[in-house]
């Protein structure tokens, strides 16, 4: 589904992603773990092209989408994000945050979007919430929404960048919930996170990146009883 | 000793407002500030969204850099010369080689649009700048266009931010445009020299174009605030 071939980034002689091959297979669930600062969130981002990368393609359904001439907005729709900061519209009511791309875009109707976004509302428990504002919501909840408002597109797979560094702990639980519900039901994931729990319950592949390279990787179970790679057996010990 | 005063300005003013029929030319003078200052405000508003716009794009595209460069030439020179001087400029010099008899008032209003373009752009250029990356991170992953991002999600937030900054450029260019009289336009200030023509008495007249003035300010204070609340619903605050 996705295939990166050579991809390298350079911020400015910073080179923080070297040489990088890898596929992602529909349905599988990658968790990407490392240091601060491994080039981990890069490369999720280089995957739909928020950054662009210095040098190698990125392929996504059969279409080489890091290539100039290639419209990047229509791959895009096929490809959700969620972020740290969640990136809520603030100027919005919760339902307007999920139903203004696929209105927009004119892939619904109002009536129609509308009608989803409640259902979507519905499955995380905020249907009371349709036509509050972000700022009145808490950091969970704002998360499940930024989850939902990406899936209303009806993505083939979700890209998550570090979806609950930004929670109180208390807060976490019921975010990684509605991602694990969203796994179980077939999505294709990627996602970077510090959530040792949640690799070793969810994912089918661990990825260890570090300085810019991917280590290491294998399913969970090896991965975390089995680390080779003395760099990875260091971060394992330190995290668990 | 103030009994006195009040006294000859409220005859003054009734002299030179009512008896000599100043309250025509000061219709007319409100009338002509006021289509003056509206029209000039709205191409203010439409070139300065363009221009920050444009400023702030990091497209590589040979057309975009030189639009870009334009844009820059632009601000620079029109903030950097006195606007009475663009204006006789545009009167005596450009309009008469470009638009042979072009009516005083519609070079006021290019003028003053150009002029308020200039302070605009800058004013929305750090409205967008001051909205969080994330933002537009975020209308992009869903897919949205850059312009259709800027427009639903980033321009929103940015004149909430600015809505303060930018009544003071609508202030300021209301005022600002007392000076087509130069060009012989019959705006308020020109009819409150109108009036001290027929009258000469300076008191009165002037300080009744000040009132008007004033009302017109505190009016558009007033709509701006409304609008300004209608933004901040969300605020939750």
């Amino acid at each position: 589904m996705i295939t990166v071939n050579n991809l390298n980034k350079f911020f400015g002689k910073n080179h923080v992603l070297k040489n990088i091959n890898e596929t992602i297979e529909k349905g599988e669930k990658v968790v990407i773990v490392g240091p601060s600062g491994s080039g981990k969130s890069t490369f999720l981002r280089c995957l739909n092209l928020l950054e662009v990368p210095t040098s190698g393609e990125i392929w996504f359904e059969g279409f080489n989408i890091s290539s100039p001439k290639t419209d990047i907005n229509l791959h895009r729709r096929k490809m959700g994000m969620v972020f740290q900061q969640f990136n809520l519209f603030p100027h919005l009511t919760i339902l307007k945050n999920i139903t203004l791309a696929p209105v927009t875009l004119g892939l619904e109707s109002e009536q129609a979007a509308n009608a989803r976004a409640k259902q979507l509302l519905d499955r995380i428990g905020l249907t009371d919430k349709a036509t509050a504002y972000p700022s009145q919501l808490s950091g969970g909840q704002k998360q499940r929404v930024a989850i939902i408002r990406a899936l209303a597109m009806q993505p083939d797979v979700m890209l998550f960048d570090e979806p609950t560094s930004a929670l109180d702990p208390e807060m976490v639980g019921e975010v990684l919930v509605v991602m694990k519900e969203l796994a179980e039901a077939g999505m294709t994931m990627v996602v970077v996170t510090h959530e040792m729990g949640f690799a070793r319950e969810v994912a089918t592949r661990v990825m260890f990146i570090d300085e810019g390279v991917i280590l290491e990787q294998n399913e969970p179970k090896t991965f975390f009883s089995e680390p080779k790679h003395p760099r990875l057996v260091d971060f394992l010990s330190k995290v668990l | 000793m103030r009994v006195v005063m009040f006294d000859k300005f409220f005859h003054d003013f009734y002299f030179g407002i009512v008896e000599k029929e100043g309250y025509k030319l000061i219709l007319e003078g409100l009338g002509n500030t006021l289509f003056i200052s509206l029209c000039a405000l709205i191409i203010g508003a439409v070139l300065g969204t363009v221009v920050a716009i444009v400023k702030i794009s990091k497209s590589k595209n040979v057309f975009m850099v030189l639009l870009k460069l334009l844009c820059s030439l632009y601000t620079t020179i029109i903030r950097g010369t006195p606007i009475l001087v663009q204006l006789l400029l545009a009167h005596f010099a450009i309009f008469p080689a470009i638009y042979k008899n072009a009516p005083i008032v519609l070079t006021a209003i290019i003028v003053f649009g150009i002029n308020s373009g200039a302070y605009v752009s800058e004013v929305i250029r750090s409205g967008i700048l001051a909205v969080d990356k994330g933002q537009t991170e975020a209308g992009r992953t869903l897919g949205l266009s850059s312009f259709k991002t800027m427009r639903l999600i980033v321009l929103p937030q940015a004149i909430k931010n600015i809505l303060p900054a930018l009544g003071n450029e609508f202030i300021a260019l209301i005022k600002e445009t007392s000076i087509v009289a130069y060009i012989g336009i019959r705006d308020l200030t020109r009819a409150a020299q109108q009036i001290t023509g027929k009258t000469y008495e300076f008191f009165a007249p002037y300080i009744t174009v000040s009132i008007v003035y004033l009302m017109i300010v505190i009016g558009l204070t007033q709509l701006l605030g409304l609008f300004e609340r209608r933004l901040r619903k969300s605020d939750n605050r």
